[in-house]
């Protein structure tokens, strides 16, 4: 039974002890259970020696051993190699992993049996972590120089280190190196590649001990050295596979050395290593060649896109996962070239030979299958990264906004209206209408000129909408609800308006009805009438005024009476341009039904009484104002159911006679503003974009003050986004435009350019 | 727009050779447009048009489409107009038309 107690201790005979059963321990020979026993309570009682503690003692003594062993070690890992030699089969290796496997473990035995040394004495003069890493510790950078003590299994670690790794690093360096080369070619056998990775690791393994800078070892002895050789060997490996073959070649091979790289580095290399074992394959193989490989960045996309198979795809694929790693300048030019590619086969499918009438589905169409194609393939391909969508819309946007030599404006906000338009009347009875009709969004979203398309297609809806020619309303509805999905409430504030309208005036006209029966009155006629509210329809200035005939005078004139009883504080006027009558005529050997305009109508009923008008006389008679009066009466001419001269005489056509019983006669060339014209594009084209031009400026204006209300003072840059940003939704404002805005509202007084500075602007309440 | 209907049509009264009428009138279908009776159509407290929804509402941005009914038109003894809105927040503060600073009284509404 051991005593705790201090005593006196004969350091000599002690360590003598000692000493042999440490010898043991090192160099893993058994030790038995008691002599151990005994030797863990001699460390004890060296430590808590009376009168003098013996610790210091004990570890110079042990220190002084453990150098000798090492050294001992050293010699047999030597044995007769030649150290310049980088042969690593020539046993330097096997019997340095040897020695390090029952060092380490045998060190590791030491300290446990030194556990009282380390725990007491040596802990207490440990500088604690902290110190370390935020200085105060100059000198435990390098712990040679230190004079503090270690606990003991560091100090073996540093021994070896010190005593055995130093001397053979160059030796030891070149041979790991020539080993893990040759791994890299053919894999070693388990055995060789299990030396070969404790090797490795023996260098991480000795300083892990270390807070700071725990990997030097093994940079300075492993990685560094297989960098530098590995940087040389994938240089050469890269030239030569370029100049081998082509690009996909390159890339192929590049790609698979990738790959046997990393699981290279896996296998033998400390996990930190990964990183920069592939950055260094990077640099040497993609970083250094990228001239070569950005040259062929165009072909391929043309290729792969010209349906050049499953071979171009995977070139592009592995273009894109070397370039991918080394960032932004690098992948810029294969952005660039899918931008490119993407405009160049829109614009072709643009120009592309197609019916003059059919323009609108053919824009649209051609945008999407663009579309559709290069989502496909670069979502594919690019595995749908980010910069390549943002490349593809760019592209679509620049397809569709763009604009031939000549145009004042691109036509897309035109062409995809008119395309909704044919979609959305009853005859087009198609069957995916509704998917064509969520498709035309996806173009739609790329048209710049949203305002435009919006004018488009509030003046076809107001056509449809007047004259029922709506497929179905759940479609009309569906559609506005898909712009207000994609643009925002008041986009699509005046479409609602008017469809709303068109909801209120069927209730109307039952109410009507009602109110007909409840006060025995008839109109004498059939009677639908739509009661649209002023300022949501784009239906424009001048209505007409005519003397109706007493045919319609009657339902007019019960109509308003109704209209002034129901509801109060509201004028109402009649549109008779947009009314149509439908007559049915009685001298002809077949019955024809007429449906026409109101002033038609109203022209065709004064025959009753005569067959012959002079046209000043029928002009009077309808007041009809000189342009309207043309425009009217021409169909009806065209027609065949009058004769003679607009300017002289009329004459019904009492032989009319035509194939088919029913007419619908048009009003030819709808005065700008109003509904009518099938987009014959330069001749409106003027006052139009000029119209547009004004609406911008206003819209501007009103967002320019709205956010110099709110933030008081701003620069002029920050301005500018601000305006492009909020008016995005609606079209793509030019800064010139904005500028003229600004100044328009300083010479107002809305704003003033702040005292003292060239470029901010400040709001005067 | 030379839309043809697929409908049967009758051949009705159309048998007889000589007629009284040239024609007969079948249907109107008649398009007319209302707007509130006002001397002026912006409304001088908001300055937007009457016809449209009042700054507030539109702020609000109503989103049923019915919502356009709320903002009605509201005409004092002095015959001058302006969104119901509106006048309901003036007269809080100042019980006089904006306009000629008469004692305001509604003289009627708009529906």
């Amino acid at each position: 039974m051991m005593s705790l107690k201090p005593r006196n201790v004969d350091f000599q005979e002690t360590w003598a002890n000692l000493k042999e059963t440490v010898a043991g321990v090192v160099a893993l020979r058994a030790v038995e259970r008691a002599v151990w026993n005994t030797r863990f309570s001699d460390v004890y009682a060296l430590c808590v020696a009376h009168p003098e503690p013996l610790a210091d003692r004990l570890y110079d003594e042990t220190k002084n051993f453990l150098e000798e062993h090492v050294g001992g070690l050293l010699q047999r890992v030597k044995g007769s190699s030649v150290l310049e030699s980088s042969d690593y089969n020539d046993g330097l290796l096997t019997r340095y992993v040897t020695a390090w496997h029952e060092f380490s473990q045998g060190v590791a035995y030491l300290n446990s049996l030194y556990s009282y040394l380390n725990l007491q004495h040596v802990k207490r003069q440990k500088v604690s972590d902290a110190e370390i890493i935020y200085g105060s510790a100059a000198t435990v950078s390098c712990p040679e120089h230190d004079t503090r003590q270690l606990e003991v299994g560091e100090l073996g670690l540093l021994t070896w280190e010190r005593v055995l790794v130093r001397p053979l690093s160059g030796a030891l360096s070149s041979r790991l190196v020539a080993a893990l080369s040759a791994a890299r070619d053919s894999a070693p056998d388990p055995a060789a590649a299990d030396a070969l990775r404790s090797a490795v690791h023996s260098a991480v393994h000795v300083q892990a001990f270390r807070v700071r800078a725990p990997l030097s070892l093994y940079q300075q002895l492993v990685l560094e050295p297989f960098l530098a050789a590995a940087t040389t060997y994938h240089s050469r490996r890269a030239a030569r596979l370029l100049a081998e073959g082509d690009v996909s070649h390159f890339m192929k091979h590049v790609l698979d050395g990738l790959e046997r790289e990393v699981s290279l580095a896996q296998r033998f290399l400390h996990s930190s290593s990964l990183e920069s074992v592939r950055a260094c394959y990077e640099r040497a193989c993609v970083a250094a060649h990228l001239p070569a490989l950005h040259a062929d960045v165009e072909r391929l996309l043309r290729e792969a896109s010209a349906g050049g198979g499953a071979a171009r795809r995977d070139d592009l694929r592995r273009m894109y996962a070397l370039l991918r790693p080394l960032g932004g300048p690098a992948l810029r030019p294969l952005v660039d070239a899918a931008h490119q590619q993407a405009v160049r086969d829109g614009l072709a499918l643009l120009d592309a030979e197609h019916p003059r009438d059919e323009a609108h589905a053919h824009f649209v169409q051609a945008m999407l299958s663009l579309h559709s194609k290069y989502s496909a393939l670069y979502g594919d391909v690019f595995g749908g990264a980010q910069a390549f969508v943002g490349a593809l819309d760019k592209a679509c946007s620049a397809v569709v906004n763009r604009r031939r030599a000549g145009e004042a404006c691109a036509r897309a906000p035109e062409l995809v209206a008119r395309y909704c338009d044919a979609l959305l009347r009853r005859r087009a009875a198609d069957a995916d209408a509704d998917d064509k009709l969520a498709a035309a969004i996806v173009v739609f979203k790329y048209v710049d000129d949203k305002d435009v398309f919006q004018k488009h297609y509030a003046r076809a809806l107001a056509r449809r909408l007047i004259h029922q020619l709506s497929a179905s309303m759940e479609q009309e509805e569906a559609m506005i609800n898909r712009l207000k999905a994609a643009c925002g409430y008041e986009f699509t504030n005046k479409l609602h308006r008017m469809f709303t309208d068109v909801a209120v005036s069927a209730d109307l006209n039952a109410k009507f009805q009602q109110y007909l029966r409840d006060n025995n009155l008839s109109t004498n006629t059939g009677f639908f009438i739509q009661v649209l509210q002023a300022g949501a329809w784009p239906l424009g200035g001048a209505m007409a005024p005519l003397a109706p005939p007493a045919q319609l005078e009657r339902p007019a004139r019960l109509f308003e009476a109704f209209y002034r009883a129901s509801f109060s504080g509201r004028r109402l006027a009649w549109l008779h341009h947009l009314c149509t009558g439908e007559l049915r005529t009685r001298y002809t050997a077949r019955v024809y039904h007429v449906s026409a305009s109101t002033p038609q109508c109203a022209l065709l009923l004064l025959f009753e009484e005569a067959d012959e008008l002079s046209a000043r006389e029928a002009r009077d008679a309808l007041q009809l104002a000189g342009e309207a009066w043309a425009r009217h009466v021409r169909p009806l001419l065209d027609a065949g159911l009058l004769t003679g001269d607009a300017d002289g005489t009329l004459r019904l056509n009492l032989a009319f006679s035509c194939k088919r019983t029913r007419l619908r006669l048009t009003c030819a060339a709808a005065p700008p503003g109003q509904g009518g014209g099938s987009g014959s594009g330069s001749a409106s084209g003027g006052s139009e974009s000029t119209h547009c031009d004004d609406d911008r400026k206003m819209y501007l204006q009103a967002a320019l003050v709205r956010i110099m209300k709110q933030r008081k003072v701003l620069r002029h840059t920050e301005l500018i986004q601000e305006v492009v940003s909020q008016a995005r939704g609606s079209f793509a404002p030019s800064v010139a435009m904005i500028k003229k805005c600004i100044e328009a509202l300083i010479d107002k007084q809305y704003l003033e350019r702040a005292p003292g500075t060239l470029d901010t602007y400040s709001y005067l309440a | 727009m030379s839309g043809e209907d697929c409908e049967s049509f009758d051949r009705g009264d159309a048998d007889g050779q000589k007629p009284d009428k040239m024609f007969t009138l079948k249907k109107w279908n008649a398009v007319a447009m209302w707007s509130w009776d006002v001397e002026c159509d912006t409304c001088a407290i908001c300055r937007v048009q009457v016809m449209d929804a009042c700054l507030r509402c539109q702020g609000e941005s109503k989103k049923d489409s019915y919502g356009k009914q709320d903002c009605v038109v509201v005409w004092g003894e002095c015959n001058h107009s302006f969104h119901f809105c509106c006048m309901s927040l003036w007269v809080k503060q100042n019980n006089r038309c904006p306009l000629c600073q008469q004692e305001w009284s509604i003289q009627r509404m708009g529906k």
